[in-house]
């Protein structure tokens, strides 16, 4: 894509946002309650199929865009800007809907995937189980062959808006008798099987997306296998891989440091202005700098996405970063409102209240790979350092202690 | 052993095993979920144990155990996250002492347990003491609207920093809160197990306990005490947040083995190890310069409070961390920690201000090794 083009779609795409997001953000959301919210994402979803800005890089006959990465790229930071409901579909559109444009029959894909990409209906991700959160490959849920097909029973943990959800993708083991890794399979789903249960984790705070989900007996015909019976982790690798670049916004969710920095200046410390203080000042230089870093990655990632070659790893250290920083300005900031800044308040957004954006920090540092996982990642992935000792390499899983 | 030795080990000894009996996570949580909310029952219990009166001194008509016994309380009501108003009783109690002009009153009610006091000393807005308050105390009475305070839902009395009008110059005053001109403004807080309420004055009936430079240096002396004694009770949970955390990445399996066996925890585990190490001293020391150097104790108060913020905050937040998924649930205990841990940060006064307090007062701690 030239630079021409791209700057024209950045343009139409501006303008389109800025005609149309309103009626789906900020004040629009004010008091609604989550069904609400949801109904009203759909309806932002269902807009944006019509005007190819859903789904972007996924074919035009499923309700896709029929884009480029760049587009995608370009249209998501610009979405971010406006405070929309997006957040239902994202697990759904980033992960198991673009696997399934990998693995699925044309009929399949005619069936499934228009009502995903419009929002109509949701896929969840059931991989991590009570004893499989960061070390996937110990999870315990079986599969057992059945006549044409498979018997799912067991727990999964975390799946994100499960309680939403219309299907899901889902790694179970089939075969516990060869090494944890080697006896893994992977299906697509129907939540509303007989013998699903799905039961809301509330959280430690705000709205909770995370379930449980019980599987009793659920019968999973074998055409809903995708990839080879035990190759389900290589398939669960390739979609936590599967989104190129995923594009998060800047504050992860919370509060941009200009809210920081004008809080700063209206608040005092012992008198003084607080923008005035050593500290408060090392903490904006710090978070800007780190930003500034962050974006300087993010264009060159989308000038190489542009150019049709791969981002580089350096990425990878944007959620390790920002989840952090958001836990920590959000911390100083309620310092700054002082002895009030524990008071709540209702239906107020992290994007806009500091407390708010402190409360819900601590899940992001755990979701989509903990702290500790994503800097060994970087240790053994892009710095080739070794990888810790695995005592159970080798062996068989019903063999482990 | 003195005889007031042993009283102290005999009552934080029961302390720490009728805590550990009565608040239990469902009780808790049940607190939280309300604003203002309070534990009565388990106030009731303790001050039937003359909790409320431990560390005041006998002439005073509490036990005469000194602040050493208000801060080991302290320190075992933060091991379980429970709110007692504990140091704001003591510290009242202490402030009327020294205005010595006849509370006699309500000092028993204090030192019985009877009254609840509430230290509402910030105006809305402030994030440390201000030498300007907002509220003002003038010929109608006190009229104004405090920032939210511990304690205030459920005090009889509150103490509150004011502007007395006719003389342009600071106050302390003594509140009695059940009186018409007060009215107390729950709200949603992180912590709603704190008691916590903003106090709305319209032509309140107070009493002056100081003004002008003694209100000033009263008013520091109470910050200086509710300080310390608050840095215990933040050692107390930074403590128990580091236990829940050692004790989870001990028995918690991944990749084969407990994820205490990697280092990316050990390490984080021993540097939260170090910062309440560092806290617990500096409490320490600064409840001992209550006796041996008063004239520092602020300098030392400060260093108190910034570290135990430091350890509580620290602690709270990665013991989250390190239980992974569960960390993050209503169910755990984990977040009471973490909600306290701001909660106590926030509550007399935030990091920048105290840091501040110290290097003001820096040469104050140049000796002393
Ligand atoms: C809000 C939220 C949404 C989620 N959504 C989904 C979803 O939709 N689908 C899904 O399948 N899962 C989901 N998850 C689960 C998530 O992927 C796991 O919680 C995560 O992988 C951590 O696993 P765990 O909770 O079992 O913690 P553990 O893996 O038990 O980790 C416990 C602690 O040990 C640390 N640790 C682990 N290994 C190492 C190591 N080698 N070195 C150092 N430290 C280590 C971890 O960082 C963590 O601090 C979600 C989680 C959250 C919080």
């Amino acid at each position: 894509m030239s630079q021409n083009d791209t700057r024209a779609y950045l343009a139409s795409a501006r303008a389109w946002l800025a005609e149309q997001a309103p009626a789906y953000s900020g004040a629009a959301r004010r008091g609604l309650s989550v069904e609400e919210d949801l109904a009203l994402g759909r309806r932002w979803l269902h807009l944006k199929s019509e005007h190819g800005y859903a789904a972007i890089t996924m074919p035009k006959i499923y309700g896709g865009g029929g884009g480029t990465e760049i587009e995608k790229v370009i249209f998501t930071n610009e979405e971010n800007n406006y405070d929309l409901p997006t957040g239902y579909f994202g697990i759904s559109l980033g992960m198991p809907v673009p696997m399934l444009l990998k693995y699925a029959s044309e009929e399949v894909l005619r069936e499934l995937v228009p009502p995903a990409i419009r929002g109509e209906q949701i896929w969840c991700q059931l991989f991590s189980e009570p004893a499989a959160g960061s070390d996937l490959a110990a999870l315990t849920m079986r599969a057992t062959p059945d006549g044409d097909g498979w018997r799912l029973n067991g727990q999964k943990l975390w799946t994100s808006w499960a309680q939403y959800s219309d299907w899901g993708v889902v790694v179970v083991r089939t075969d516990p008798t060869v090494p944890k890794h080697a006896g893994l399979t992977y299906f697509y789903v129907d939540m509303k099987s007989p013998g699903v249960e799905v039961r809301v984790i509330p959280k430690l705070a705000g709205e909770s997306e995370i379930n449980e989900v019980f599987f009793n007996d659920v019968f999973v015909p074998d055409a809903q296998r995708m990839g080879g019976v035990g190759g389900g982790f290589k398939v669960a690798m390739e979609t936590l891989m599967i989104e190129r670049y995923a594009v998060s916004d800047e504050a992860v969710g919370g509060i941009s440091v200009e809210k920081f920095v004008d809080l700063a200046m209206r608040t005092r410390i012992n008198g003084q202005p607080a923008l005035a203080d050593g500290e408060v000042r090392r903490l904006i230089a710090d978070t800007v700098a780190e930003r500034q870093g962050l974006r300087s990655i993010h264009r060159r990632a989308m000038a190489a996405i542009a150019a049709g070659t791969e981002p580089g790893p350096e990425g990878a250290i944007r959620k390790l970063l920002g989840a952090r920083r958001r836990q920590q300005v959000s911390a100083v900031a309620m310092d700054l409102l002082g002895v009030d800044g524990v008071i709540m308040t209702e239906g107020a957004q992290p994007t806009e209240d500091f407390t708010e954006s402190w409360i819900e920090s601590p899940p992001l540092r755990i979701a989509g790979g903990s702290d500790e996982i994503l800097r060994n990642t970087i240790a053994e992935k892009v710095l080739g350092l070794p990888q810790d000792h695995r005592p159970d390499k080798g062996i068989p899983f019903n063999k482990l202690s | 052993m003195g005889d007031n030795q042993e009283a102290l080990a005999m009552i934080t000894d029961q302390a720490g095993r009728l805590l550990e009996d009565a608040v239990t996570p469902q009780r808790l949580k049940s607190l939280l979920q309300k604003p203002g909310s309070f534990d009565r029952d388990l106030w009731l219990q303790t001050v039937g144990l003359g909790w409320a009166g431990a560390a005041v001194p006998e002439e005073a008509g509490g036990f005469g155990l000194g602040w050493e016994v208000l801060c080991a309380l302290a320190g075992h009501l933060g091991a379980v996250t429970a709110s007692l108003p504990l140091i704001q009783n003591t510290v009242l109690v202490d402030a009327l002492a020294q205005a010595d002009c006849g509370y006699s009153a309500v000092i028993e009610q204090l030192v019985s347990g009877e009254a609840i006091a509430t230290l509402a000393l910030f105006d809305q807005g402030d994030n440390g003491i201000s030498d300007t308050p907002q509220l003002v105390y003038g010929s109608s009475g006190l009229n104004g609207v405090t920032a939210v305070a511990p304690f205030a839902a459920v005090a009889g009395f509150a103490l509150v920093h004011a502007l007395r009008e006719d003389q342009s110059q600071p106050a302390l005053l003594l509140v009695a809160l059940d009186q018409k001109g007060v009215k107390r403004d729950l709200r949603n807080c992180i912590d709603n197990a704190r008691g916590a309420a903003a106090l709305d004055f319209a032509n309140a009936t107070a009493t002056p306990v100081a003004v002008g430079d003694g209100a000033s240096s009263l008013l520091m002396r109470v910050a200086a005490r509710a300080v310390i004694a608050t840095a215990f009770e933040q050692v107390g949970g930074a403590g128990s947040c580091l236990q829940s955390a050692c004790d989870y990445a001990r028995e918690r399996k991944v990749f084969g083995q407990p994820i205490g066996a990697f280092q990316g925890i050990k390490h984080k585990l021993a540097d939260i190890y170090a910062d309440i190490e560092i806290a617990r001293g500096c409490a320490l020391d600064a409840l001992a310069a209550l006796e041996s150097n008063p004239r520092a104790a602020l300098a030392y108060a400060a260093a108190a409070r910034v570290t135990a913020i430091t350890a509580y905050e620290h602690a709270a937040r990665e013991n989250i961390q390190v239980h992974g998924g569960i960390g993050v649930t209503w169910e755990s205990a984990e977040h009471h920690y973490y909600r306290r841990s701001r909660s106590l940060a926030l509550e007399l006064g935030a990091a920048p201000y105290w840091r501040d307090v110290l290097v003001d007062h820096v040469e104050l701690l140049a000796e002393g090794y």
